[in-house]
């Protein structure tokens, strides 16, 4: 099979300062100081190969790693050790409506965040129809953006993603867009996107849209991988252990769990 | 060289946000583009009254038209400069979200600003035959000008966007810096009046200096200009843009972890 994507041990270090010089002024304070400053490993030696066609979910508790993941595949952030390869046309979903603007029209929205994108201007006029067909935006697209309900404006954003011919596509927790038929035509577009091109790579806490939409999963806890496998299965090994991690008394000396699965010491954060 | 291919392949983003820019500057006024106009004209009224009616002694031939030229050459340099230094920083949601060359932006700035000062001369040229100037051949000369000052502004914006995802200080810094720049440019002056001995140095140090006095020698006058006058400041304008470039395309790959 052909890899579209390749990570071969692929880190990610952050470096925290506690107290960073935004400044000249702090700057100046911390020369003096002991340098007050802690690494972080996002992501810890990842390996980790998609393939065309695949549609690929990533799960993990809050702080895994795996949007610092989806950042370096869009080139957003660079990898401190280990190489990443990529063939092909990446786009990245992270954000609905980047750049958009509540003073331009639906229409020089579509084109400003459409070339921020990358996607040219000629695929832009020749879709342009399409796109706000598909939004249901026909009434309102010589309307000025700030004048759009949320919703309005999810879309928008999510049509003009869609209408992007990647050859990877990114997608970070953004699906909860609209309604449910709205949803639909998403999902299904999404299945017929990956189908035709590419990859799909997509983080989200939804299981069962990873369950549903995915072909392959990995499972992310603490940046390194505790799992890669078919996704229904992947899915149920991070539920249980999530379902344990609950179960097991905080200072729990049961620890059963098998392989690089670790006990974290995190509790379950809101949201 | 990989870097500059890509910029340049995004180029249709680059006008797209040098159109927004225009687009956004004036669409909540009653007056819109005519601001552009209009505001150089109101500063070249408020000039004159300065130098001719409340400072006498100003033999300056011409003086509207001559302080005009100067004020539409400094606005597009500090508006330029003003707006590149938040260029990176204030797109910091879109820097974190979309991959993009980030040249675009402090590019965008300059561009949007050179458009507004390319309009703007629309309103010089009734005025010098108003003045009873009349347009020489040197004028062939002027693009030649406009694209040097934009060459020596990218590297400014280039240097400045950078800088100030780092340090944050910059934009006060800079703020102050415009100002001593402004009274050190013979916008409302010459050169040759203010310093008589330190003419050449002065013209060395300020790029902006030849670039007015450029526009004053060709427009006013209908002269043309020295080569060796012309190339050396354009020499200098291509420096600060390569330095100002290396320098953004080193720190460019940090932008997504400082912002």
């Amino acid at each position: 099979m052909n890899a579209v994507m390749k990570a071969e041990s692929l880190s990610k270090r952050f470096t925290i300062y506690h107290g960073k010089p935004r400044s000249f002024q702090e700057l100046w304070v911390n020369m003096f100081r002991s340098s007050a400053r802690e690494d972080f490993w996002a992501l810890h030696d990842v390996n980790l190969e998609v393939h065309l066609g695949e549609t690929l979910g990533i799960v993990g508790a809050n702080g895994s790693g795996k949007s610092t993941l989806l950042k370096l595949l869009a080139r957003i952030i660079e990898p401190t050790t280990g190489k990443l390869t990529v063939t092909g046309r990446v786009s990245a979903l992270l954000e609905l409506g980047a750049g958009f603007h509540p003073d331009l029209t639906g229409k020089e929205n579509i084109y400003l965040n459409g070339a921020l994108l990358g996607i040219p201007r000629k695929v832009l006029d020749r879709k342009f129809d399409e796109i706000v067909d598909f939004a249901e935006l026909e009434r309102f697209i010589y309307t000025p953006l700030k004048h759009y309900s949320a919703g309005m404006i999810m879309r928008l954003g999510f049509t003009i993603s869609l209408s992007l011919d990647p050859d990877i596509l990114l997608i970070d927790e953004i699906l909860a867009v609209g309604d449910a038929s709205f949803q639909r035509k998403c999902m299904d577009r999404i299945r017929q996107l990956t189908r035709h091109v590419g990859a799909t790579i997509l983080v989200s806490h939804d299981l069962s849209l990873v369950r549903n939409l995915c072909t392959r999963a990995i499972w992310l806890q603490n940046g390194t991988m505790a799992a890669d496998g078919p996704a229904s299965q992947v899915v149920s090994i991070y539920l249980e252990s999530e379902a344990r991690r609950y179960q097991t008394p905080p200072n729990g000396d049961t620890q059963e769990m098998p392989g690089p699965v670790q006990e974290t010491p995190a509790s379950p954060g809101p949201g | 060289m990989n870097r500059l291919g890509e910029f340049i392949r995004y180029r249709e983003l680059l006008s797209t946000l040098v159109v927004r820019d225009l687009k956004l500057r004036y669409r909540n006024s009653l007056l819109g583009f005519v601001w552009s106009l209009l505001n150089p004209l109101l500063m070249m009224l408020v000039f004159t009254t300065v130098f001719t009616v409340m400072m006498r002694n100003n033999g300056t031939p011409n003086f509207p038209i001559f302080a005009l030229i100067g004020i539409l050459a400094w606005n597009w340099c500090s508006s330029s400069v003003m707006a590149s230094v938040n260029s990176v920083v204030g797109n910091a949601p879109l820097i974190k979200k979309v991959y993009f060359p980030r040249e675009v932006l402090p590019t965008s700035t300059v561009l949007s600003n050179m458009a507004n000062f390319l309009l703007a001369l629309i309103v010089l040229f009734p005025l010098l035959l108003a003045f009873g100037i009349r347009p020489s051949a040197a004028l062939v000369l002027i693009p030649v000008v406009i694209a040097g000052q934009a060459i020596f502004l990218l590297g400014l914006a280039f240097v400045l966007s950078a800088v100030n995802v780092f340090f944050r200080d910059t934009l006060m810094i800079v703020d102050v810096l415009v100002l001593a720049w402004f009274f050190l440019t013979p916008v409302f002056y010459r050169i040759e009046d203010l310093f008589p001995n330190y003419t050449r140095l002065m013209y060395w140090l300020n790029p902006m200096a030849s670039y007015i006095t450029s526009y004053r020698q060709i427009l006013l006058n209908g002269e043309w200009l020295g080569y060796d006058f012309l190339l050396r400041t354009l020499a200098i304008s291509v420096m600060v843009l390569v330095g100002g470039y290396a320098f953004f395309a080193r720190s460019a790959h940090l932008f997504g972890e400082e912002l």
